[in-house]
């Protein structure tokens, strides 16, 4: 059986394995957690080259992808290099056709409506997402200021995203990634309540969970939240806060919605190909991935 | 140019600046800056969105921030960014991660691309 890993700067306590079918080859998937140590991470990496058929970066992202410009972040390089056999991949190859097909079907299917209010607590790691949003009606609030550098400043536009993350991405992507971005312990700290009034204003909530769980209100009443890599116990959490809709841009397999890492790995292994080769596109559409829509309250 | 005159115009861009007043309007903070060489030693002082800056030391820093005298000058002048000097050591940061960012950040915005 073809077998991938995800090998993630997220805390150990989410590891899991399973299995996953895409294109009628079943794929053996596991996910190691190295609680925000990079070395640790490398030498996972290492032992796992060419031994497995592909191996997933989580909790970090190698690519943002900003309309045309591409920024790498310089550690997730650094892991990606560790392996010299296996492919190393970060999600990016399928993380805007996914998320992009999401939101546009979320719309098609009156789900959400435009001119409802949507919170992104991070859009340069989505700039597809962000931009259908916009695209479709949806006035936008990017929290990426706010919630990784805590710099109470909104992001109104795609427009504006752009313009930040040419002026910041190019340097910032240089800094140790546990400056950009909570790995480990730091995943499951309390945020600020100063910032709960974005989740107020807002909803819909969409982007990176960690954050989201990070920094949520203790009422979502009503809301739609737009997200993946959640679990069991997530999916409850969000329920208590009173959600109205769970959506998971990643199918849900045994009740776990993985991450795009994982979906692309484990798709290079049941296909042979990677995300640049000309034939990719037409592979990740005829997998038929599609994220899940779960209603969680009747609010 | 002197290490105060690059403050000072540094000082100017984020005061003139109405989106990186906002982004400061509730950042209060006082930072110290030594220079590692010359021991010289300037201020900068945000307070509700204005940024102060000033030679000499500065009571109760928030922060200090040190580096050659020549570093901190490039920096605050746009000729510099801190990762390089950050990522290899040359310029040391006292104080909390955020702040540090957040002055990234601005240098970034007034003198990115």
């Amino acid at each position: 059986m073809k077998s991938i890993v995800s090998v993630s700067l997220g805390s150990r306590q989410r590891d899991n394995q399973g299995e996953l079918t895409l294109l009628g080859e079943t794929v053996q998937v596991s996910r190691r957690g190295t609680n925000g140590d990079m070395a640790q991470a490398v030498k996972l990496i290492q032992s796992l080259d060419g031994k497995v058929d592909a191996i997933g970066l989580g909790g970090i992202d190698r690519f943002l992808v900003v309309r045309q410009h591409r920024y790498e972040i310089r550690d997730a390089r650094l892991l990606a290099e560790a392996a010299q056999v296996t492919p190393v991949v970060d999600g990016s190859g399928i993380k805007d056709t996914m998320e992009r097909r999401i939101i546009q079907r979320l719309h098609n299917e009156k789900l959400i409506h435009p001119g409802q209010q949507v919170l992104m607590v991070s859009a340069m790691d989505r700039f597809g997402m962000a931009e259908s949003f916009e695209q479709l009606g949806y006035p936008l609030v990017a929290g990426d200021l706010i919630f990784a550098s805590r710099i109470n400043y909104p992001i109104r536009s795609a427009d504006e995203l752009e313009e930040l993350a040419r002026k910041l991405l190019p340097e910032l992507a240089k800094m140790p990634f546990d400056q950009l971005y909570p790995v480990g312990d730091a995943q499951t700290q309390a945020g600020d309540p100063r910032y709960h009034r974005y989740f107020d204003e807002a909803d819909i909530i969409a982007g990176d969970f960690h954050y989201i769980h990070r920094y949520m209100p203790p009422s979502l009443n009503g809301k739609v939240v737009i997200t993946n890599t959640t679990t069991r116990q997530d999916v409850e959490l969000l329920k208590e806060r009173g959600v109205r809709l769970l959506v998971t841009t990643t199918p849900v397999l045994n009740g776990r919605s993985y991450g795009t890492n994982v979906i692309e790995a484990a798709l290079i292994a049941a296909s042979g190909l990677t995300a640049d080769d000309s034939r990719w596109a037409a592979v990740v559409e005829a997998t038929g991935l599609e994220g899940s829509i779960v209603p969680l309250t009747s609010s | 140019m002197t290490l105060m005159e690059a403050l000072q115009q540094f000082v100017n861009e984020c005061n003139k600046n109405a989106r990186l007043r906002e982004m400061n309007r509730d950042w209060s903070r006082r930072i110290q800056l030594e220079s590692a060489d010359t021991k010289s030693l300037h201020w900068l002082v945000s307070d509700k969105g204005e940024v102060e800056a000033g030679s000499g030391a500065v009571d109760n820093p928030d922060m200090l921030i040190e580096a050659p005298e020549g570093t901190l000058t490039a920096i605050f002048s746009g000729q510099m960014t801190p990762t390089e000097p950050y990522n290899n050591g040359d310029l040391l940061v006292h104080g909390q991660q955020d702040d540090m960012m957040r002055l990234d950040i601005l240098t970034l915005l007034i003198w990115g691309e």
